[in-house]
């Protein structure tokens, strides 16, 4: 909050375009994980961990970063698994997104 | 100040683009390096750029190569963004010509810190393209009269005239001396003989075309030289010089003052075989002739040596009327 001044309709703003973004890049790196696509994957894992970490969510920052470089070892299995883990973690965070979108209404 | 931010994550770009305009920045926001590079090598293109390592197509790193390369634009501070993870790929990312990085996700007060630092870069830079910029003209201009100074003048005339005959056209050289300047001095003073030196290299610049040229050769002596002249015309441009200067009353510090000058021209075509030197040492012949037929007149120098009067005959004018 300290990055965004305190402002809660900026916040909102961030939140919306991070929901958009979150959905799409899980999605390309399903597709990318499908076809062998490690750099295709990488990038995706990069992009996630820059707004997690923009957004100070932590644990799902790091859980993207691993991803970002087990893609990057073309590490099939741990890739896999890492990718799992991340889709879980940000499961988790949507709803509070949606939560927090729904709170912010004016 | 403008600023640019290159950073294909959108949420990175909104969250820079914001605290960045909260700071005072005029933000331009691009999503890759491409589209940076496109904006940084714009005329009055932004001094400060943030840029984001990782992009598609061309990235950051790629992005300060491209912008060094190109050593004419005045200097751009560069700021690369990297995850904490890539700090190993900082010297490369020095080395391609960033001035500095940041790592992500930035600090507020660290992003100012460093952006303050560019400002500070930046003025010094300014600060001495300013003092080169200054010392160039002084050292190709005339202190008094801010016109081109006797080495540059001959240098650029032998420039023209080595190109008029490649291209078969005519320059014109005139030697232009202001008459009984030394009584001037005399009754005035210097201050005053200066205001005229001044007034008459003002009107001698402003009475020619943009590619002509005038330059202060000595004293009160002035060199103009008319590129890709008429010869036909070359007489009558100069007779309206010489009115440019006799006909209107200098206005000095002290008093208005009247002053007449002699010009002798010499035409590149006359003179094929010349130099610049020996064309300029015939204009001056043709000045001498000037000055003995009464002042205030164009002599014209001819390759027999002789100089013919002018098609008018000006009568002789006063030299300091009131």
């Amino acid at each position: 909050m300290e990055r965004l001044g305190g402002d809660h309709e900026f916040l909102r703003e961030l939140l919306v375009m991070f929901r958009e973004d979150v959905r799409m890049n899980l999605e390309k790196s399903r597709t990318a994980i499908a076809k062998g696509d490690y750099e295709g994957l990488s990038r995706a894992a990069h992009t996630m961990k820059g707004m997690l970490r923009n957004l100070s969510m932590g644990t799902a920052a790091e859980t993207a970063a691993a991803l970002e470089k087990a893609s990057k070892e073309s590490l099939q299995g741990e890739s896999k698994e890492l990718l799992e883990g991340l889709t879980k973690e940000l499961e988790g965070i949507l709803p509070e997104v949606e939560a927090q979108l729904a709170d912010a209404k004016p | 100040m403008r600023i640019l931010v290159a950073e294909d994550d959108a949420i990175s770009r909104t969250l820079l683009e914001r605290t960045l305009q909260r700071a005072g920045y005029e933000v331009i926001a691009v999503e890759d390096g491409a589209q940076a590079i496109v904006e940084l090598v714009k005329q009055d293109a932004p001094r400060l750029a943030l840029l984001d390592w990782i992009m598609p197509g061309k990235d950051g790193v790629e992005v300060c190569r491209e912008v060094r390369r190109r050593k004419e634009q005045a200097y751009t501070y560069l700021i690369l963004l990297s995850s904490k993870e890539s700090k190993g790929d900082i010297v490369a990312g020095l080395e391609s010509g960033a001035d500095d990085y940041l790592t992500k996700p930035f600090d507020v007060d660290e992003l100012k810190a460093r952006l303050r630092t560019g400002h500070r870069i930046l003025e010094l830079e300014d600060h001495l393209v300013e003092a080169r910029e200054s010392m160039r003209f002084q050292a190709t201009h005339d202190l008094l009269t801010s016109l081109w100074n006797r080495g540059v003048i001959v240098e650029l005339m032998s420039h023209e005239i080595m190109r008029s005959r490649r291209e078969r056209s005519c320059t014109a050289v005139m030697m232009c001396d202001i008459d009984n300047f030394k009584s001037v001095n005399d009754q005035y003073g210097h201050a005053v003989g200066d205001d005229v030196l001044r007034e008459v290299a003002r009107r001698l610049h402003h009475s020619v075309r943009s590619y002509d040229m005038v330059g202060r050769y000595g004293g009160e002596e002035f060199l103009v030289a008319l590129n890709k002249c008429n010869p036909e015309s070359a007489v009558s441009r100069a007779e309206n010089l010489r009115a440019k200067i006799g006909g209107c009353a200098i206005q000095t510090a002290n008093k208005p003052v009247t002053v007449t000058i002699s010009i002798g021209l010499a035409l590149s075509t006359e003179f094929t075989q010349c130099t610049v030197e020996e064309l300029m040492h015939q204009a001056d012949i043709a000045l001498y002739a000037a000055k003995a037929a009464g002042r205030n007149c164009v002599r014209v120098a001819q390759p027999s040596g002789v100089s013919k009067p002018a098609e008018e005959q000006p009568k002789e004018t006063s030299v300091l009327a009131p």
